[in-house]
């Protein structure tokens, strides 16, 4: 960059943008509290800063988006082979959440 | 206002409300063979090799748990047709022939105890990466298996939930290959199905659990407790258990149950206790001199206690077990209790502190006045009786330096509400520290002198939270540090109609004489799980 000069003020802030070694670093926790889910996706009870607000909210408007495709499966039911009928009738979820059930049989 | 839908019942879910009581603590299937029923059950897929191999079933080993939590799926995911009694008569065949030996669990007994809120440190990094991502990194850690079966896993895994290739931790690698390659290898060395600690435990007697106990444990929320158990023996490797519990709160519980020792020590029992239903998850060890482990109760398994027990039949050792209270300031003078089994002699607490009298004395209990120096030092102090010594069980302080909030990292769920989930509550503790021999607090020579009372409140834990007013709607905290969230579902009040998830901070506030000491941690609570099995 040094024979080249910022003319305007997008140009300028890419000059003054800190270095990559400067900036913080977003990186997931490598603990995290035994059994949740955190990975990015947003995670199931835990965003990867370790808390809800990186989460579906409410939870209830993404929860088929999370057991149709697998993809919470340790926790929510997937729908694709072990749990088929979990969410049958119940359309919706935000509406119709007091009927699912917990499923692992006691 | 919001409409309630009945729950529309269908055969698939069946089976989560028609059992109240868990297979593992169900004693009553001792007359069915376990290993006839897994000839007539399950060799129909799972060819047998020899006598006790059939395919896949001799190539792994487990927790009591961990087999049931194979078993129910081959229930709800390839319809084998098992009652409850032949069920919990298949666990216990599989779990003591392909079980699990008690130093194969010891690092990682929190999983299957269910201690609430544990924050784990992956001991390898491949596997860590890998399955704690959706699992708990204990959840693999009490499994053994050989390095084809632990591969089959990760081919299980794909076929059945195949996102798991276009997750996060996933897409951004050549999950795949690394999984069945690098990963299965490591999986094979690390939790491998030949171990000399099987061999060993499979070769030895196995202890009989049957006796009267002397027990001791902490149960969060109420404080420290001391009691009795008589254990007799009902069947193979079945027991009848009677229990009093004496709390230091001067409040008394009775319980009553049944329990079943799986693979020779895991101890698995059921309680009527107090008017609640409990479970204990403990571990028969020291040669069958000791139980150790945690109880909770059977719908809410984040309150309960740790506990433990030894002998305390004619002729056993003597042994200090616990004194109550267990932390006393310098300059003071307080009744001491000491609990153990065949406590006799000369009660020795150390320098600078002087015992005044015996106000009781027996082989289990000793009560004394003690006084204790003003000049004493903080520090851990042995209790000894005679011969017998509870190693630093007495802590003596000057001040509370510093407190901390336990868990480290509590987590609380939604619940109830209609839903068919309970609420799970965080049960929170104030643990006080001391300063040690160096005066200065937050290094390795601190002495954690225990839980103490403290006035509990919540806050937001950041301007997000804040602004999402989250102190209000996620839930309340009492004074015994229990705090209870609110109700499961969207809540049209909130933003977003969010549901009463929050990021919160908790604080407790300690009164050690004139001055206030306090500590935070941040408290999340967030939302149920719709699977929930024994090991998470």
């Amino acid at each position: 960059m040094k024979n080249i000069k910022p003319l305007n003020r997008k140009a300028h802030q890419i000059e003054t943008a800190p270095t990559e070694e400067a900036a913080e670093k977003v990186v997931a926790m490598s603990a995290a509290v035994a059994g949740c889910s955190t990975t990015f996706d947003p995670g199931w009870e835990l965003d990867p800063f370790m808390g809800v607000a990186g989460l579906c909210q409410p939870m209830e408007a993404d929860l088929y988006g999370c057991s149709d495709p697998c993809w919470w499966p340790a926790q929510v039911p997937d729908t694709l082979h072990n749990y088929p009928k979990w969410n049958e009738g119940r359309d919706d979820a935000a509406r119709d959440w007091q009927s699912l059930q917990s499923v692992f049989p006691k | 206002m919001k409409k309630k839908h009945m729950a529309r019942g269908t055969g698939a879910l069946v089976l989560v409300t028609g059992l109240a009581i868990s297979a593992i603590g169900n004693p009553a299937h001792a007359a069915l063979s376990g290993q006839a029923l897994v000839n007539s059950k399950c060799a129909t897929c799972h060819e047998a090799k020899t006598d006790q191999h059939w395919t896949r079933i001799g190539e792994s080993r487990r927790t009591p748990e961990g087999w049931d939590m194979t078993v129910a799926r081959m229930t709800f995911a390839h319809g084998v047709k098992l009652s409850s009694e032949e069920r919990g008569a298949v666990v216990k065949y599989l779990a003591d022939t392909y079980g699990l030996a008690p130093d194969e669990t010891a690092d990682h007994r929190y999983i299957i105890e269910r201690t609430p809120s544990v924050v784990e440190h992956p001991e390898s990094k491949p596997i860590g990466d890998t399955c704690a991502r959706c699992h708990s990194y204990g959840r693999i850690a009490v499994q053994r298996r050989t390095e084809d079966d632990w591969r089959k896993l990760v081919h299980f895994h794909v076929g059945q939930f195949p996102a798991i290739e276009i997750q996060a931790g996933g897409r951004d690698r050549n999950w795949f290959e690394i999984a069945t390659g690098d990963v299965a290898k490591e999986l094979g060395k690390v939790y491998g199905y030949d171990t000399a600690s099987w061999k060993q435990w499979q070769a030895q007697k196995h202890a009989d659990a049957s006796g009267v106990w002397r027990l001791v444990g902490n149960r969060p929320g109420v404080g420290a407790y001391e009691g009795k158990a008589t254990i007799a023996r009902t069947g193979d490797d079945r027991y009848s258990v009677a229990m009093v519990m004496r709390y230091e709160n001067g409040s008394e519980e009775s319980a009553k149950g049944s329990a079943i020792v799986y693979t020779g020590h895991e101890w698995r029992a059921t309680l009527k206790q107090g008017g609640r239903d409990i479970h204990q998850v403990f571990s028969l060890g020291a040669n069958g001199a000791e139980l150790n482990g945690r109880w909770f109760e059977a719908n809410n398994d984040a309150v309960g206690g740790t506990m433990r027990a030894v002998r305390a039949d004619k002729g056993v050792p003597a042994s200090v077990l616990s004194v109550q209270p267990a932390m006393v300031r310098a300059g003071m003078r307080t009744t001491l209790a000491i609990n153990g089994v065949g406590l006799n002699g000369e009660v020795n607490l150390g320098r600078g502190v002087k015992v005044i009298k015996l106000v009781e004395q027996s082989a289990e209990r000793i009560v004394a006045e003690v006084e204790v120096a003003k000049d004493v030092a903080s520090s851990s102090r042995d209790v000894q009786v005679g011969r017998a010594s509870g190693a630093g069980l007495l802590k003596l302080y000057k001040q509370i330096d510093y407190v901390k909030v336990l868990p480290q990292h509590p987590m609380a769920r939604v619940g109830g509400n209609g839903g068919s989930q309970p609420k799970v509550p965080a049960q929170l503790e104030a643990i006080a520290w001391a300063a040690g021999p160096d005066g200065k607090p937050g290094t390795a020579d601190d002495i954690r002198l225990g839980a103490v009372p403290a006035a509990w409140s919540v806050d937001n834990l950041n301007k997000m939270a804040a602004e999402m007013q989250d102190t209000k709607f996620a839930g309340r905290i009492e004074q015994t540090g229990l705090f209870v969230p609110n109700g499961a579902g969207p809540n049209a009040e909130r933003k977003y109609k969010t549901n009463n998830a929050g990021e919160l901070k908790v604080t407790a506030t300690v009164k050690d004489g004139s001055r206030m000491v306090k500590a935070s941690a941040p408290l999340i609570v967030t939302v149920q799980r719709f699977n929930d099995p024994p090991i998470r």
